[in-house]
């Protein structure tokens, strides 16, 4: 078959491919097919791609989502951290420390690696509600014999900025957890702690700078959970 | 890590937008990616496949256990994430059709939107675009090829 014919034919090879001919237009471009081992060829391939075209969602063909900047800083400050804590992890083993000490500090990477599967604990995740764009505040909470440990994870605000931490009582009285400093780029953890029991703690929170973030605890969640066990085990 | 998260966080982020429905969830998703990506580093072989496609089956693994976590805390699960394996693949598929679609060229794009999706003939959409039905009809057929072209850049393999 000539070049020249191909030309002309293969144009409409799309429109074939897609069933879009009307049945003169469909036996000229098959009888074509016939003779031409190329354009078959061709065929074959623009019928793989037509047969992916149902699987799309024609609406979804505007710009895709973009992640934010600061989410690449983020996951090189979290690769740091868990890089830093395999090393001190390493050493606390080498010089025959308790492995309470590398516990302590595969609490601070739970924060950072979130649940990857191994089910719920004890500790409670906390998420704080209309914060400002690009700004995340989370933090998780662990009930201890001297009251709550409190793993922070702040990102997204000045850097060097003062953060100073309080749990509500359930009188409404603030129990201090300490502070820390965030610094951009640094780690963007810190462990504190508050004498006030988890269970009777309602409400974590942060003042940083001069902006004040709250997250109510919800123990509601928490029972619901607690007694469907019970139920379960009676 | 860090050019592997140039080359492919954009991509990831936006189908785990896709999947899961959430951006917030989405970041967690892409971060938790690049963090077992890094731990897993030395298992990571070129010879058996491309970087993309192992931070994608490393995604994989994370939207379904994201479903899992959800799934085990009932005071957290609003409308949860299906946990099964085969609405990730097909989300998978579409999303890369989607991501071709949007790297074509707008003619070809525009023409294969109408005449294929809104299932529009081909001479009222040349009146609209103001050019023969032939022009459609080579648009048709160059932007299938371009589609194809696209696939094969971004490594779909069928």
């Amino acid at each position: 078959m000539t070049t020249e014919g191909c030309r002309h034919w293969k144009e409409s090879l799309g429109a074939y491919a897609l069933d879009h001919l009307s049945a003169d237009e469909r036996a000229g471009v098959e009888a074509h097919l016939e003779g031409c081992a190329r354009c078959r060829a061709e065929v074959e391939s623009l019928l793989a791609v037509s047969h992916l075209l149902p699987h799309a969602d024609p609406e979804r063909f505007g710009p895709a989502p973009q992640p934010p900047a600061e989410l690449g800083r983020r996951v090189a400050a979290t690769i740091r951290a868990e890089r830093r804590s395999t090393r001190r992890q390493r050493l606390r083993w080498g010089l025959g420390l308790s492995g309470a000490a590398a516990v302590a500090t595969a609490a601070v990477l739970a924060i950072l690696v979130l649940s990857s599967g191994e089910g719920p604990g004890p500790e409670q995740h906390v998420a704080f509600r209309s914060l400002p764009d690009g700004v995340k505040v989370a933090a998780t909470l662990e009930p201890q014999a001297f009251g709550t440990e409190i793993h922070m994870y702040v990102s997204g605000i000045s850097s060097g900025t003062l953060c100073r931490v309080y749990m509500k009582g359930p009188d409404g009285t603030a129990i201090s957890a300490g502070s820390f400093r965030y610094r951009w780029g640094a780690d963007a953890s810190a462990v504190l702690s508050a004498a006030l029991d988890l269970s009777r703690a309602r409400a974590l929170v942060v003042h940083a700078g001069n902006r004040t973030f709250v997250a109510p605890l919800d123990h509601v969640a928490t029972t619901a959970s607690t007694q469907r066990q019970e139920e379960a085990t009676t | 890590m860090r050019e592997a998260y140039a080359a492919h966080a954009a991509e990831l982020f936006g189908f785990a937008v896709r999947s899961l429905g959430d951006a917030g969830l989405a970041e967690e998703a892409v971060q938790e990616t690049f963090l077992r990506a890094w731990r897993a580093g030395e298992r990571f072989d070129p010879q058996i496949g491309s970087l993309r496609t192992w931070l994608f089956a490393i995604l994989r693994n994370v939207v379904i256990d994201l479903g899992r976590a959800r799934a085990a805390r009932p005071g957290v699960a609003e409308g949860g994430i299906e946990p099964s394996v085969e609405p990730f693949d097909e989300a998978l598929l579409a999303w890369q059709i989607e991501e071709a679609m949007r790297r074509i060229g707008e003619d070809h794009r525009k023409v294969l939107i109408e005449t294929y999706y809104r299932g529009r003939p081909y001479a009222e959409v040349a009146a609209e675009l103001g050019v023969p039905e032939g022009t459609v009809k080579s648009r048709v057929y160059y932007g299938l090829r371009a589609l194809r072209v696209v696939l094969e850049e971004m490594g779909y393999d069928d």
